[in-house]
C-alpha cells in the first residue's frame, strides 16, 4: 500500500498512515471480523481461477451491506488508496488480483433485493451467486440466461464486470444483453445510476460502457437484470465424430442451416477421455475424436422439426452416432461432463493454462488444425473444450510447472495459438476478460489511438485510476497516464508474459446444467 | 469518402473552430434536432460492403450504407439484419446506430446495441478509433461500441460497423386481430396474448387513427408476426386462433408501420414497465383523435405517439398526448422528433450528468461534432 501523504493533524477524517491504522478504520466500518490483514489469512486471496498468477493483497475488507461498501470506498477515496473489487474469485484472467493493495470482497452482499415476476426482472446485490439467482426465479417459470460454467460459484457482480458468457449465450446473448440497470459506486465515492430499471433511456449508454469494465470503473452495488421465460421444450443431442475436422465442419453447417441452437459445445478426444476418467464421467464415447453437445429449445413443434434437421446435418457430416437425451437425468449427465471439464483436467497434471480466443466460425476447421500442429511441434497436449457455436475457443494445456523445459514449451505453444487466432481475424478474449493475463496481447488487436480512447473512458469513471489499477489496458498505452507515471499511486505494471504457474486448487465451482 | 477523408474534415474543423453537422442520407434521422454548425460532413458516399462471410453470419459495412442495400446483399444468402427502425430503408446503418433507432423487431432480436459487434469511428480530435471486433463474442477492452451507439454523433463520426446477422426464417407470416369488443374485452385479449407461450417476432397494438392510416379497418388492431420453421409458425397460428380471430395480412404491412411517422412533426416514445402498458393499453387504444397515432409494444414496454399525421385536424397535438398518457411511473419520455423551435424548450440536455459530460470532453474536446443535438453539453 502506498504510504499516504503525511498529514499533520490526525482528525478522524484525515489520512492515516500505517497499514494497521487503515485496517483499524476499515474495521470500524465493517467490524473487526471482516477485515483481514495477516499475510497468512490473505493467502486465499492471492489468486483467482487462473493458475499462473499470484499477487498478495495488503488487506482484505468484506462489507456486509451496501452502506458499508459505500463507506469503505469513501474512506479509501479520502485516503487516496487503490483497491480491487472481488466477487467469488473464479475469474480466469487474473482480474481480481490485488498487488499489495486493498481487496474489497463483495461475497457478503448476497441479497436478492426484489423479484418482479410480471415484468420479468430482478434486482440483486453483487455477491449473489449466479446459480442461486436461477434457483430463486425457477419456481416462477423464469431463468437468468447467462450461465457461465462456473455458475455455482461466480457472482452476478463478477459476471457484470467480465461481461460473462456461457454455453446458452449462443442463443440468449451474454451478460450485456441481460442487464438493465446498475447502481454503481464510483472510486470517488459518488453513487450513480446507470441504465434504467423501468424503461428505456436516451443519452449515452453508460450501462453498456460499465459492463465488461473488469472492476476498473468502480463497484456495481445493485444490479437489475432481465429474466427470460423458461422454454417450453428442451432437447439435448450428443453427436460423436472420428475426427476433429468433421465436428468443426458440422458446427459451421448447423449455424449455416439457420437454426440457432440454445447451445453448441465442442469437446475433443483428449478432453473426452479426461472427463470419462474423472468422477464426472458422462458416458461420452471414449474412442471418439470429438463430440458436439447440442441443445435446442423453444416451442415443442419447432424444436421437434429442428431436431430432425440437426440430426441430419450431423449424420451427413460423418457423425458416428447422434444420441438424444431421453430424460432430464440423462440430459443433466451430458451437461455435467461439459461443465466439469475444467475441473477434470486438474487430474492430468498439476498446472493448467486456459485460453479464451474467439475466431470467425468458418475458420474453426482451419484453426483447430493449426492448434493441433502447434501442439505436436512443442510436444504438448492441448485439450479443446469450448463454445463452438460462437467460435469461442478454450484451448487448455495441463502441465507441470516444476519442469522448466516443459513450462517453456507450453508457453511458447500458447503464444503461437493466440497468434493463430488473431491472424484468423479473431479476438483475444470472448468471455474471461483481459485482466492481467491478456494485457500483453491488447496492442496486437488495438491501435494506439483505440487503446488511448479506452484509457480516456476509464479516466472519466476513475480519474485517479485507483479501482483495479494495472489491468486491461497497458499503462504505457495511455498518453495522459504516461505523463504522470511515477505519481504517488502505486500501479503494478505486470510484464506482458508472466506465468508463475501453481497447482490447480480444489475446483472453485460446482456447476450443473440448467 | 473514406475514413481518411473524415479525419481530414474533422481536423480542419478543429483548426478553424467550425463545428460540423454530421449527416448521412438525411432521411428521417435528423428528426429536426438543432445543430449549431454551418458546415455539414456527409457520409452519404461512404457506403458499401467491406466484408461478408455468410457462414459467419457477420457483415462489415461502411457507415453510409443504406439499410436497403444491407437487406439486398444479405437476402441473397437467405440472411437478414433484423433491424427495422421507423422511417424507410433509405436510411443508413451508421445513422441507425448513432441514433439507436429501433422498430417492432427489437422486442425479439434486440436493440441496435445488441446487434453491433464492433465499429470504427473518428473522434473529435480526428483520431481513428476501433472498438469491439468482427467476431460474435468479444470482451477485449472497454466497450466503445455500446458507448457510441445512441450518442448521436457527439462522440465520434462512425465510419464502419460490423453486425450480427440472422438466417431468414423459412416462414414469415403476419396476422391482424381487430379488437372490436369493449375496452374490457380488448384488455382480456391483450392479457391472454401476453401470458401465452407464443413467441412472435413482432407484436404491436395500434389505435384507431393509426389503423385507418394503415388501411386495416376501423377498430384498434393487434399486429402479430411469426417466423421460424413451418411447424413452429403453424403451431403458433393455431394457438392464436384459440384466443382470437387472426386474419393473415401481407408482411408488407410492416413497411407501412415504419412509415406511419411520414409527415408527423412530433414523435414521442414513452417507455415503462411492460405491465403498466398492459393495464392501460385497452383504454389508450380506444382514443380517437385525428392525426394522432398510438402504437404499443407491450414486450419492449414502449408506447409511441405520432402527432401530425396526414389526417390531423388543427393543432390538437400536445393536449391529446396529455390526455391519453398517465403513466405515473414511466421514466423514459423520449422525444424522437419535435418541431425545430420546440426542441430547446423540452430537452435542455439528455446527457447532463458528470460522467456523460466527462466522456464528451474527452472524445470531442472542442465540441465540434453535432453541437446542440443532445442539448447543451458543455
Ligand atoms: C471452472 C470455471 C468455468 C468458467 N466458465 C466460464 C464461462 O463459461 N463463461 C464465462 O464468461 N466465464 C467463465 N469462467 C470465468 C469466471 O467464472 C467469470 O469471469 C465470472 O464472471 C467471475 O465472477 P467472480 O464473482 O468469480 O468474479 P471475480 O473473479 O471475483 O472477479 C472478476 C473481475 O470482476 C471484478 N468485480 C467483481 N465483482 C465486482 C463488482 N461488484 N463490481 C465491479 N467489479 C467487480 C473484479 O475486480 C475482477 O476484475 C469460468 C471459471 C471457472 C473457474
Amino acid at each position: 500500500m502506498t504510504p499516504p501523504q503525511a498529514s499533520p493533524a490526525q482528525t478522524p477524517s484525515s489520512t492515516v498512515s500505517t497499514q494497521s491504522a487503515v485496517a483499524e478504520r476499515l474495521a470500524e466500518i465493517v467490524g473487526e471480523r471482516h477485515v483481514l490483514s495477516r499475510q497468512s489469512e490473505l493467502l486465499v486471496y492471492n489468486s483467482d481461477g487462473l493458475p499462473g498468477y499470484r499477487r498478495q493483497p495488503k488487506l482484505a475488507v468484506f462489507p456486509g451491506s451496501g452502506e458499508e461498501a459505500v463507506a469503505v470506498v469513501r474512506f479509501l477515496a479520502k485516503q487516496g488508496l487503490p483497491f480491487v473489487p472481488r466477487g467469488a474469485g473464479t475469474g480466469l484472467s487474473g482480474g481480481a488480483l490485488a498487488d499489495d493493495i486493498v481487496v474489497i470482497g463483495l461475497h457478503r452482499l448476497k441479497k436478492i433485493i426484489s423479484l418482479d415476476v410480471e415484468n420479468r426482472r430482478a434486482t440483486v446485490e453483487p455477491g449473489v451467486v449466479n446459480l442461486r439467482l436461477n434457483k430463486h426465479v425457477a419456481p416462477h417459470g423464469l431463468l437468468y440466461a447467462p450461465d457461465p460454467s462456473s455458475e455455482a460459484a461466480c457472482t452476478i457482480g463478477g459476471n457484470v464486470a467480465e461481461n460473462a458468457g456461457g454455453p446458452h449465450c449462443l442463443k440468449y446473448g451474454v451478460t450485456l444483453n441481460h442487464v438493465l440497470a446498475m447502481t454503481v459506486i464510483l472510486p470517488s465515492g459518488e453513487i450513480v445510476e446507470l441504465g434504467s430499471k423501468v424503461g428505456e433511456r436516451d443519452g449515452y449508454d453508460l450501462r453498456g460502457a460499465f459492463i465488461g469494465s473488469e472492476g476498473c470503473f468502480g463497484l456495481a452495488l445493485e444490479i437489475t437484470v432481465k429474466l427470460t421465460p423458461k422454454p417450453q421444450t428442451v432437447r439435448t443431442l450428443l453427436a460423436d465424430f472420428m475426427s476433429v475436422d468433421a465436428a468443426a465442419h458440422v458446427t459451421s453447417a448447423i449455424i449455416a442451416s439457420g437454426i440457432v441452437p440454445a447451445a453448441l459445445e465442442f469437446m475433443d478426444g483428449p478432453t473426452i477421455r479426461v472427463v470419462e476418467d474423472s468422477i464426472y464421467a458422462a458416458g461420452y464415447p471414449r474412442d471418439a475424436e470429438a463430440i458436439l453437445l447440442i441443445e435446442l429449445d423453444g416451442l415443442e413443434a419447432g424444436v421437434a422439426a429442428d431436431l430432425e434437421t440437426v440430426r441430419r446435418v450431423c449424420l451427413d457430416g460423418a457423425a458416428r452416432n447422434v444420441k438424444v437425451a431421453r430424460d432430464e437425468a440423462e440430459r443433466m449427465k451430458l451437461w455435467q461432463g461439459r461443465k466439469k471439464a475444467f475441473g477434470a483436467m486438474g487430474r492430468l497434471a498439476p498446472h493448467l493454462i486456459v485460453q479464451d480466443a474467439v475466431i470467425p466460425r468458418t475458420k474453426l476447421p482451419e484453426v483447430l488444425a493449426t492448434i493441433h500442429a502447434i501442439s505436436e511441434k512443442y510436444g504438448v497436449v492441448v485439450c479443446n473444450v469450448f463454445h463452438a457455436g460462437d467460435g469461442n475457443l478454450h484451448p487448455n494445456i495441463a502441465y507441470s510447472a516444476d519442469d522448466p523445459a516443459e513450462s517453456e514449451r507450453v508457453h511458447k505453444a500458447m503464444i503461437e495459438i493466440m497468434r493463430a487466432c488473431i491472424d484468423a481475424g479473431g479476438s483475444i478474449t470472448g468471455e474471461h476478460g483481459v485482466g492481467l493475463d491478456k494485457m500483453g496481447y491488447m496492442e496486437a488487436i488495438f491501435s494506439e489511438t483505440s487503446l488511448n480512447a479506452m484509457c480516456e473512458l476509464r479516466s472519466v469513471f476513475d480519474p485517479e485510476r485507483r479501482s483495479n489499477p494495472g489491468k486491461v489496458v497497458p499503462v504505457h498505452a495511455c498518453k495522459e497516464w504516461r505523463a504522470v507515471s511515477g505519481g504517488r499511486l502505486r500501479i503494478a505494471e505486470p510484464p506482458a508474459e508472466v506465468h508463475e504457474p501453481r497447482p490447480l486448487e480444489a475446483e472453485p465451482a460446482r456447476p450443473s446444467a440448467r | 469518402m473514406s475514413t481518411q477523408a473524415v479525419v481530414s474534415a474533422v481536423k480542419e474543423s478543429v483548426e478553424t473552430a467550425s463545428p460540423l453537422r454530421i449527416e448521412a442520407r438525411a432521411t428521417w434521422l435528423d428528426a429536426g434536432r438543432p445543430v449549431r454548425a454551418h458546415k455539414t460532413l456527409s457520409l452519404r458516399d461512404d457506403s458499401g460492403v467491406v466484408g461478408y462471410v455468410p457462414g459467419d453470419l457477420t457483415l462489415t459495412v461502411r457507415a453510409g450504407t443504406p439499410l436497403s442495400e444491407i437487406e439486398q446483399v444479405t437476402r441473397e444468402h437467405d440472411q437478414w439484419l433484423p433491424l427495422d427502425p421507423y422511417g424507410t430503408s433509405d436510411g443508413t446503418i451508421g445513422a441507425t446506430l448513432a441514433t439507436a433507432s429501433a422498430g417492432p423487431l427489437s422486442a425479439s432480436f434486440g436493440l441496435p446495441r445488441d446487434l453491433l459487434l464492433g465499429l470504427e469511428f473518428v473522434n473529435g480530435r480526428g483520431e481513428v478509433v476501433r472498438g469491439g471486433g468482427k467476431v460474435v463474442k468479444n470482451v477485449a477492452g472497454f466497450d466503445l461500441s455500446r458507448l457510441l451507439t445512441g450518442s448521436w454523433g457527439t462522440l465520434g463520426v462512425i465510419t464502419e460497423v460490423t453486425l450480427r446477422l440472422y438466417a431468414l426464417p423459412k416462414v414469415d407470416r403476419t396476422f391482424a386481430i381487430a379488437l372490436k369488443g369493449s375496452e374490457q374485452e380488448t384488455g382480456r385479449v391483450i392479457h391472454v396474448i401476453t401470458e401465452s407461450a407464443l413467441s412472435p417476432y413482432a407484436l404491436q397494438y395500434f389505435s384507431r387513427p393509426a389503423v385507418r392510416a394503415l388501411e386495416l379497418g376501423e377498430h384498434p388492431v393487434c399486429l402479430i408476426r411469426f417466423g421460424g420453421n413451418d411447424a413452429v409458425v403453424r403451431a403458433q397460428v393455431n394457438a392464436l386462433s384459440q384466443i382470437a380471430k387472426p386474419e393473415e395480412t401481407e408482411s408488407e404491412i410492416w413497411t407501412r408501420v415504419r412509415q406511419l411517422d411520414g409527415s408527423a412533426h412530433t414523435v414521442v416514445r414513452i417507455s415503462s414497465l411492460p405491465v403498466q402498458f398492459r393495464a392501460a393499453s385497452a383504454r389508450i387504444l380506444g382514443d380517437d383523435v385525428g392525426g394522432i397515432y398510438v402504437s404499443i409494444d407491450p414486450r419492449r414496454g414502449v408506447l409511441r405517439i405520432v402527432v401530425g399525421g396526414e389526417d390531423a385536424n388543427g393543432d390538437s397535438g400536445t393536449a391529446a398526448i396529455g390526455s391519453s398518457v398517465d403513466f405515473h411511473e414511466s421514466q423514459g419520455v423520449i422525444f424522437e422528433k419535435l418541431p425545430p423551435d420546440i426542441w430547446s424548450a423540452v430537452s435542455p440536455s439528455v446527457v447532463s450528468d458528470p460522467l456523460s459530460q466527462g466522456i464528451k470532453r474527452a472524445y470531442d474536446p472542442r465540441n465540434i461534432l453535432n453541437p446542440g443535438i443532445l442539448g447543451d453539453l458543455m
